[in-house]
């Protein structure tokens, strides 16, 4: 071939600018120069979408930007959440797998892109190291890129992508709208309304808010309440609104209208108003809103309602599982809700027993649960801690508590949470104990680590308390601090324990899976970081319940290099993600959900992923067996 | 090849295979400009020279980007720097960059144009500014293969304007309307990078275009010729 004339020189220049063509040679990026095309795209224009089919082309934007946008979220103005400009690269993660895309690429501004075809791509990574590992090698690259891969699976019901994980100062749309708390209730109404805004915040002379009045309130605290439209704004507007800082995320925003039942947060800074998000702004698009279904378990007057409110749940869940909202985020909201929906049902079940009602006891949560790391497939883990009066006998208490919580378990099994085999149930007198009762049994396994005092230590350690006299679960849960960190023996027999179970070796993709070619996710991916970052905890009296959060726990303490521990966190996560994704499609399936899946249904990328995600599981159990001397 | 003979149009002597090479190039098809954008290839010329002298100035360089069904594909691009026995003024080189060093290790004029030809095949040709561009080419090809073209030209100088009309006044040079789409050079006043710049500019008239169904070479051609009319006039 001739020698390249310096328009592939000049490109080969202007690509070298940015990564990963910076750390190209130069060989490659002149092949590659010599099979890219330019192509003008107006701003506005698509150029890649969803129903482009798999993706044929490697795009680099020579000049202009480019918005990835969530497919539903097209209609909404300013909706894109993806920017991408001169010098970068699409779609990696869908050309890579091999798939479609799940955004749609549209041009932002006048925009000319370099692309080069999926074949002379796939050369490229085959013939370029540095093109290869920018492409596929460093993890969060590759979580990122397999986000991409679990959208484009549900591109069809996707919406805003960006919402969970961004701060909220990003998501203000524009100055709130205040008034001054002596303003006349008819001055704010008509304000309103000519300005089209649903809320009003009133704020002191500094701009500090001091309340939040919103169209809502206008049904039950003036036209209901008929109270005239001379009386100041203070009168009828909440007071002391609920505020979150600016560098909060969405993702809290969203939790704490879940658990107080507001439409709005106010963002403060300084103790100034800084903003105001709305539940719209969060959930705009989907069908079922965070706080559309905990407002209805909240006001649930019968089971038949829970029993809806949970399918909800599960559907609220596959659509977040679609935007690509992280697996802590997401199983924290499965789990968030999942308590609304058992303490709704405590309370009405609670109306029926007036003698249940007159007791002092608690309900826990134990297993993922209580961890809230609750998947779309849990069964029930639960128990109740009660207060033994002065003298009084357990049995009796257990007399009047065993019968309701049965009715509670037999309603959350209709809400689909299925009884636990394992009879780990509140229902169980085993485990509808008093205070002292719970502390004699803890530590009767701490001392005799039986194997069975092992597989139950794995379960109830987990607990928390869910409804209820929550101060009985605090307490235990200060004196298994202290109990399980003298014990060496017993910590020492759970490592041995948690060692049985080797997630996969693999130098290839040879998984070490037992019998057929079938992966269990949940004891081989998750259990070894359950269980690892349970003993961890529990070794240095840690009080977190949740993996993640012991794994952020024991890294001070243990002397964990935060990289590692950040990797063990990505790892765990990314599993999570898998699994839900797994139990996603058997719901669509209508199968009944496993954790069981052959590996070779993954696609290249997550099979790589997996692979170093185990790897990381492995590297955890090392030093399991390096702090027990196992 | 003698002054008397350049200026008498003689024939210029080519070896039998530059011959069969210009045979076979001119018995090409020639292209149906009713064809639509995305099934033709245009090629886009920018020509340096040795000033501005459309009857004295001498052909130094030519840089052709071709678009074809929409895209410029980097490879089917060209460069050719002809060799000259005279080189050109200073102040001429510093525009252009083509050193004297350059210009005298140009390639033979003769295998230069033929080059370009078997480049160009029978390919409609766009510039801004045609009449400066194909005076050019068209004086060289006539000087050293004794060539007489007729080949389709289309100026984005009158393209540019005739789509966006309220642009016309203020937009009159390939800079003005570079600026107007954030159309970069890589080396401004060199033949291919003016001829990349050109051709991107093409691509970016491309929304207007099909606005106003110029869906072939030919309306292009119609809608420059009702442009110019709109220039004599106006």
């Amino acid at each position: 071939m001739a020698a390249p004339n310096t328009l592939i020189l000049a490109t080969v220049d202007h690509l070298a600018r940015f990564a990963p063509f910076d750390s190209m040679e130069r060989e490659h990026l002149i092949w590659l120069a010599e099979r890219l095309k330019l192509t003008y795209y107006a701003k506005g224009e698509t150029v890649l979408g969803p129903d482009s089919g798999p993706v044929k082309t490697f795009y680099i934007i020579k000049q202009g930007v480019i918005h990835g946008e969530q497919d539903v979220v097209r209609a909404q103005e300013d909706a894109s959440w993806l920017e991408l400009h001169e010098g970068e690269c699409f779609p990696l993660g869908a050309l890579l797998s091999k798939r479609g895309v799940a955004s749609t690429y549209r041009a932002g501004h006048d925009t000319f892109c370099f692309e080069l075809a999926a074949a002379d791509f796939r050369e490229l990574l085959k013939a370029s190291d540095a093109f290869n590992d920018f492409c596929t090698r460093r993890i969060a690259n590759l979580l990122e890129q397999s986000k991409q891969v679990l959208q484009a699976q549900y591109a069809k019901s996707s919406s805003d992508q960006q919402s969970m994980s961004s701060t909220l100062e990003t998501l203000i749309r524009r100055e709130p709208v205040t008034c001054a708390p002596e303003t006349s209730l008819r001055e704010v109404l008509e304000t309103m309304h000519k300005l089209g805004i649903g809320s009003m915040v009133a704020v002191d002379e500094n701009r500090k808010p001091v309340g939040i009045f919103t169209l809502h309130d206008v049904l039950n605290r003036v036209a209901l309440a008929e109270v005239g439209l001379d009386v100041p704004f203070a009168s009828v507007m909440s007071p002391n609104p609920r505020t979150l800082p600016p560098h909060a995320l969405a993702h809290d925003a969203a939790l704490v209208m879940a658990k107080q039942g507001f439409r709005h947060i106010l963002v403060e800074e300084d103790g100034q108003l800084k903003g105001l998000i709305s539940e719209k702004d969060l959930f705009s698009l989907q069908r079922v809103g965070l706080r559309q279904i905990s407002g209805a378990i909240r006001n649930a007057e019968q089971l038949d309602t829970l029993i809806h409110s949970a399918k909800d749940i599960r559907q609220l869940a596959h659509n977040m599982l679609a935007q690509g909202v992280a697996a802590e985020q997401l199983t924290q909201i499965i789990s968030t809700l999942n308590d609304l929906l058992t303490t709704r049902i405590l309370e009405l079940e609670l109306r029926n027993d007036p003698a249940a009602k007159a007791l002092e006891f608690c309900w826990l949560a134990l297993g993922s649960e209580g961890r809230l790391e609750q998947t779309l497939n849990t069964d029930q883990d639960n128990g109740i801690i009660f207060a033994a009066q002065e003298g009084g006998d357990p049995e009796a208490m257990r007399a009047v508590l065993l019968p309701f919580a049965k009715r509670v378990n037999l309603a959350l099994a209709e809400c689909g949470f299925p009884l636990c085999n394992g009879e780990v149930m509140a229902s169980n007198p085993k485990w509808c104990l008093s205070l002292r009762e719970w502390k004699r049994t803890f530590a009767d396994w701490i001392d005799h680590g039986d194997p069975m005092a092992l597989l139950y230590s794995t379960i109830f350690f987990d607990f928390r308390p869910l409804h209820g006299a929550d101060h009985l679960a605090f307490d235990l849960r200060e004196w298994l601090r202290g109990a399980a960190k003298e014990n060496s023996r017993f910590l020492h027999q759970m490592a041995a324990n948690a060692l049985r179970n080797h997630p996969p070796t693999g130098s290839v993709w040879d998984f070490f899976t037992g019998k057929g070619n079938i992966l269990d996710l949940k004891l081989s991916g998750i259990t070894p970081f359950v269980d690892a970052a349970r003993i961890f905890s529990l070794a240095v009296g840690g009080k977190q319940t949740n993996t993640l959060q012991r794994l952020r726990e024991i890294t001070g303490p243990l002397r964990i290099d935060p990289q590692d521990a950040e990797a063990w966190a990505d790892a765990f996560l990314f599993i999570q993600l898998l699994r839900m994704q797994l139990h996603h499609d058997q719901c669509e399936r209508d199968e009944p959900l496993t954790n069981q899946v052959d590996p070779d249904s993954f696609n290249n990328l997550d099979k790589r992923i997996l692979k170093e995600a185990f790897r990381q599981a492995r590297k955890l159990q090392t030093k399991l067996t390096l702090d027990y001397q196992l | 090849m003698n002054w008397l003979a350049r200026l008498f149009g003689a024939k210029p002597e080519l070896t039998p295979e530059q011959a069969a090479r210009l045979a076979a190039w001119q018995a090409l098809p020639a292209p149906d400009l009713n064809d639509p954008h995305t099934a033709s290839r245009y090629v886009v010329v920018d020509v340096e020279t040795s000033g501005l002298n459309l009857v004295k100035d001498r052909l130094i360089a030519i840089g052709a980007v071709a678009v074809s069904a929409g895209s410029i594909h980097l490879i089917d691009s060209m460069e050719i720097i002809l060799q000259q026995d005279r080189i050109s003024t200073r102040d001429n080189i510093l525009i252009h960059g083509i050193g004297g060093t350059a210009q005298a290790e140009g390639v033979p004029p003769v295998e230069a144009l033929l080059t370009f030809l078997e480049y160009l095949g029978k390919s409609p040709l766009v510039a801004f500014h045609v009449a400066f561009d194909k005076t050019m080419i068209d004086r060289a090809l006539k000087t050293f293969l004794g060539l007489k073209v007729n080949h389709p030209w289309v100026d984005l100088a009158y393209l540019a304007p005739a789509l966006y009309p309220d642009l016309a006044r203020s937009h009159r040079s390939l800079d003005q309307w570079m600026g107007h789409f954030g159309i970069s050079n890589y080396a401004r006043h060199s033949a291919l990078a003016d001829a990349l710049s050109t051709a991107e500019l093409m691509l970016s008239l491309r929304d207007r275009m099909s606005a106003k169904h110029i869906e072939n070479f030919k309306m292009m051609r119609d809608l420059e010729k009702a442009q110019r009319m709109v220039n004599w006039t106006g």
